[in-house]
Parts: structure tokens; sequence; C-alpha cells
């Protein structure tokens, strides 16, 4: 099936879209949105350096009816989500957001209801759009680069003034093996020090769950679930977090969850391996004294 | 100026995993049912620029009439009448158009604010499948709104940080949720004075349904078992055991 995969240049993303594109064909096509060499190697390949979704809907569906595109990967990103409703409208094509797995026979998985839920939904028109939640696919290791076209842009409805990096001490939330994450229950901004001490001494990355970023205790770019980012690091830490569904939609692939909660009954611990019924404030410090010791 | 928040009343989202049934596919019926999260921060964000530049604002749903008493609540956060469009479809493009002829209808709205993602089904698409029909702008993830002369300008949250995008026209901008937008509790005068305020409701139109069949829905399984390791006197003990336990299975 044609194949068209939309994504920003960046080799993770590019990379997890590529594997989903082998369920439909050899190799896809690309529109490469941003800046710089296009990693791997695409049967076609277009740029478009502007990175605003609104600006890219028109000139993309033309491509698509043009090429006769029959199946559109997108991340479920802020890039995917500004393209697909709109795309979908636009070509009156069927649109599926937040997938997960990709079933033989056209059939794709979305959790629904906070990932209490699985749907299945069969593709019987073409083209299709689908949207690919991050780390549900491993992504392809991409050689080498392709040379590209330039898609032009005919409207511009929304001019970017400016972008602004959210700067993360030490490693990606995305990349980290080891996540220190904390929620409500951390109280105070300050108190997330330590969640960085900690974090530091097992070289991981601090999270935070909506309700922390809602006090504004953590940075909107460090929330994790659903609507956060998804995350698949081998140790997930959850400290004073209740553990609401859509919160663990963000750490289904995490390998072992530590809980630490003052409350036996809270959610978390249905998820977690490991359980620690605790005001964090009492065993976080130990943990760090205890890391400190032994380095 | 005309804002319009659309809203959507969901059934409790916050039904542990342990404790969610399906009936027919969908939430079990005996779950209550409340205002989508998001909707909330859509609400709060339109009340705040109703305050700041004088406008008008309207909160539009396409639900069951059912709902309207749960809809009062965002009335009640600031709007000034509400539009519900009764209906029970799930189909995305058939919720869309339905917004957009109670939109139409209103006239003279410049801007659509909606929570960036349903709490029900989690699709995130019905608004911007709206901006497309209407003809509007659609920026989502909007954390910040603000006008500036003829145009608007609104930081969106990005996954490495954020954007400040400008554009003139009328849009539909997806709502994220961020500190300044967490809503406020509607005062009890408020709550009393919602309750006479216009409520129209609108018989659906048909639209054109996504063609796309929904196979199956399933409840998937949570294997966890926790360990729950000695908390009560010796923490450096529990830190110890913890740390070798993750340790053991090469986890750090
Ligand atoms: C559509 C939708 C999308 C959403 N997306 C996300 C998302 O992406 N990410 C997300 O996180 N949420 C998301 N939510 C919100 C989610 O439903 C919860 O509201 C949120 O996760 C709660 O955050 P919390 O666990 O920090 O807070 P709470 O639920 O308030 O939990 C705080 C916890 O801290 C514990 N605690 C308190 N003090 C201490 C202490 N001293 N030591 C130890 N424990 C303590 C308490 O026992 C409690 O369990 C979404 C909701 C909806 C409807």
């Amino acid at each position: 099936m044609r194949t068209l995969i939309v994504e920003m240049i960046e080799p993770k993303r590019l990379g997890e879209l590529v594997t989903v594109s082998r369920e439909f064909c050899e190799q896809p096509d690309i529109v490469a949105v941003g800046t710089g060499q296009i990693p791997g190697s695409f049967a076609k390949a277009y740029q478009v350096e502007d990175t605003v979704a609104a600006n890219l809907v028109s000139d993309l569906a033309s491509l698509i009816v043009n090429e006769g595109y029959e199946v559109i990967l997108l991340t479920a990103s802020t890039l995917g989500s500004g393209i697909a409703a709109p795309l979908s409208v636009k070509l009156s094509a069927p649109v599926v957001s937040e997938v997960i797995r990709i079933q033989p026979d056209l059939v794709v998985e979305r959790p629904l209801y906070g990932g209490k839920a699985v749907a299945s939904y069969k593709l019987n028109k073409m083209p299709a759009i689908l949207t690919i939640r991050r780390k549900y696919f491993e992504a392809a290791d991409l050689q080498g680069f392709t040379d590209s076209s330039l898609l032009s842009i005919t409207e511009k409805k929304v001019e970017l003034i400016a972008e602004k990096e959210e700067k993360t001490e030490g490693i990606p939330l995305e990349d980290a093996e080891v996540i220190v994450s904390g929620g409500r229950g951390i109280g105070t901004a300050e108190n997330f020090s330590i969640l960085q001490d900690l974090a530091d001494l097992l070289n991981g990355a601090v999270g935070a769950s909506r309700g922390a970023v809602d006090e504004g205790w953590a940075q909107p770019t460090q929330q994790v679930g659903q609507t956060g980012k998804i995350v698949a690091p081998s140790v997930y830490f959850a400290l004073g977090i209740s553990g609401a569904s859509q919160h663990l939609a963000g750490i289904a692939n995490a390998k072992c969850v530590v809980a630490i909660n003052k409350d036996e009954e809270a959610n978390i611990f249905k998820r977690a391996r490991f359980g620690i019924v605790s005001d964090y404030k009492k065993i976080v410090p130990v943990l760090i004294e205890t890391l400190k010791e032994e380095a | 100026m005309h804002i319009v928040v659309l809203a959507k009343v969901v059934p409790d989202y916050e039904v542990p995993a342990g404790d969610f049934e399906l009936t027919n596919s969908r939430a079990h019926a005996r779950y209550k049912r409340m205002m989508g999260l998001y909707d909330e921060n859509a609400i709060e964000s339109g009340v705040q620029l109703k305050e700041k530049y004088s406008s008008s604002l309207t909160i539009v749903s396409y639900g069951i009439k059912g709902d309207i008493q749960i809809l009062r609540k965002a009335v009640a956060m600031g709007g000034e009448k509400l539009s519900l469009v009764v209906g029970n479809s799930d189909d995305p493009h058939i919720i869309a158009a339905n917004l957009k002829m109670a939109i139409d209808k209103l006239e003279d709205v410049d801007l659509v604010l909606a929570g960036q993602q349903s709490a029900d089904m989690d699709r995130g698409i019905v608004h911007g499948m709206l901006a497309e029909m209407l003809g509007f702008t659609f920026i989502p993830q909007v954390a910040k709104i603000e006008q500036d002369g003829d145009q608007w300008k609104v930081i969106q949250n990005t996954e490495s940080g954020s954007s400040e995008l400008k554009c003139g026209g009328k849009a539909v901008l997806s709502i994220t949720s961020v500190p300044e937008n967490v809503p406020r509790i509607p005062v009890v005068r408020s709550i009393f004075a919602a309750k006479k305020k216009p409520v129209d409701t609108l018989s659906e139109i048909e639209g054109d349904a996504m063609l796309i069949d929904e196979v199956l829905v399933n409840i998937p399984k949570m294997e966890s078992v926790c360990e729950f390791l000695p908390a009560e006197d010796d923490m450096a003990e529990t830190a110890k055991i913890l740390l070798s336990k993750l340790r053991e299975e090469r986890l750090i």
C-alpha cells in the first residue's frame, strides 16, 4: 500500500513510524518537516521547513490525492494532532489517533477511557490517517540519508514567532532508563529538588503527574501520561502519585514501577512491582544517602 | 467578540481501572456523568478572555438531554448561555458536523475553544475536524491566548517546550492544562444564576459518518503483582532491600 510518513526530522520519531510503515509497505515515502538531512532510506522524500501544522494541511492533502497515498502515518504529537483531523475532513478520510498496535488485515488498536479499554478498528476506506503513540513500536535503525524535493506551502495561515526549548538537566525523559516522577503528594515545588537528587544518582530524569504540573511544581514537558510523555524506562519511581489510569497510560511499557505512597489503597500499587507505603520524605532521603554511601 | 467553548459530558473518568466495566462496548451506564477535565481548562480560558476583552461566551455541547444539569456548571463558570445539540453518536465526523451546525446558528462566532482531549474516547480529533468544516484555523495544545490587534497570539505547548504563534481571522484552539487555567470554583450566586440562563436544545443533523468499523472494545488485563517492602521502622534497611532487588534484576 502506498504509505506516506509525515514527521519532524527526529530520528527516534521517524524510526518508530518506519517500523509501523512496514506493516503496510516495503518502503514508505516521507514528508520530512523541519531543516537538516533526512535520515533513513525512503522511496520518495519531500521536505518542508515550516513546522506549523495549520500551514501544511492543504498542500499535504493535494500531495496525498495526486500521489494516491493510501496510509498516512504521523506521530501522536503536537504536529500530528494539528494535521490529522483537519486532513481527515479535507480528504473525507478516516483517522485513528494514538494507535498502539497494528493487527493483520488493516485492524488497528487504540486505547480509550484513559487506557482502561482498548478498541480495535478495521480500516476499510483509503486513504486512512493514523497517529501513532510513542514508545509502542521499536524505532527502526535509520541508515544513510535520503535526498528530498521541496514541498512548497501555498497557504500560510499561522506565523511562528518564536520557539522555546524547555531545558532539562541530564537525560531527556523519553530516553531515560530511570525516571523519578512526583505527583501532587510532593507538596511543593521546592520538594521536587530531592527527586532530582535521586534521579541524578541513578543517571535518570525527573517526571511529573498532571497533578504536579497543574500545581506549577513541574514543567508541562515533564508530564508523564496519556496527554504527556509516553515513557518506557527500566525503572519508574512514582512518588506521591495516585495512579490514575491516564497517568498509567504513559508508563504501560515501563519494566518496573516502584510506588511510594502514604495511602496503601492508592491505585499505583496495582501497577507497581515494588511498593513502599510511606511518606516519600521518609524514604527518599535515605535512598539518596544509601546510594551516596555505595558510590 | 463572541467566544464559544465546547464542553462534553463524559462518564466518570476517575473510576480506577480495576472497577471499570463496559456495556455495549462503552463505559457502563452506572458511572456518574461529569464534565471532561480538559473542557474545564477550556472553559476557564474562555472565561478569562471574556473578562479581559468583554466578550460574550456561549457553551456548545453535543450530548444527551440529561447532560444539561452538568453543563450548567460550565455556564456557572462564566458562560451566558448553553446550546446543546441532542444526539448520542460517537462518530467524530458526525459530532463535528453537529457542533458546526450549532456554531453556524450563533452566526457571529470569532473563536472556538475546546479541551485538547475528551475524557472518554480520548481521541483529540473532533475540534480539528470542526475547524476544517468551519473554515477556521486550527491550533492544538494551546496554553495561553492574547488578542493582538486583529490577530490571536497564542502559546502552544510542544513536546520540547513551547511555540509562540500568531494568526488572523477565526480560529479553533484546543486547550491544554496549565496552572493559569486550572478552573476557579464558581461562587454560589453564579451557580444559582446559571439555572436561569438560556438553554437552546437543537435536534441533530445526520452528518456523514467516518468510514471505519469498530471491531471490538475490551478491557486489557493489568498483571502486576506488587511486593510491599517493610516501611515501619528501619528505612535504611528498606532502601537497601529495594536497591538490591532492582540490581538483582539488572534494572539499575
Ligand atoms: C483526558 C485526560 C487526560 C489526562 N492525562 C494525564 C496525564 O497525561 N498524566 C497524568 O498524570 N494525569 C493525567 N490526567 C489526570 C489524572 O486523571 C489525575 O487527575 C492525575 O494523574 C492526578 O495526579 P496525582 O496522582 O499527582 O494527584 P492525586 O490524585 O491527588 O494523588 C496524590 C497522591 O499523593 C499521595 N500522597 C500525598 N502526600 C504524600 C506523601 N507525603 N508521601 C507519599 N504520598 C503522598 C496521596 O496518597 C495520593 O495518592 C488526565 C485526565 C484526563 C481526564
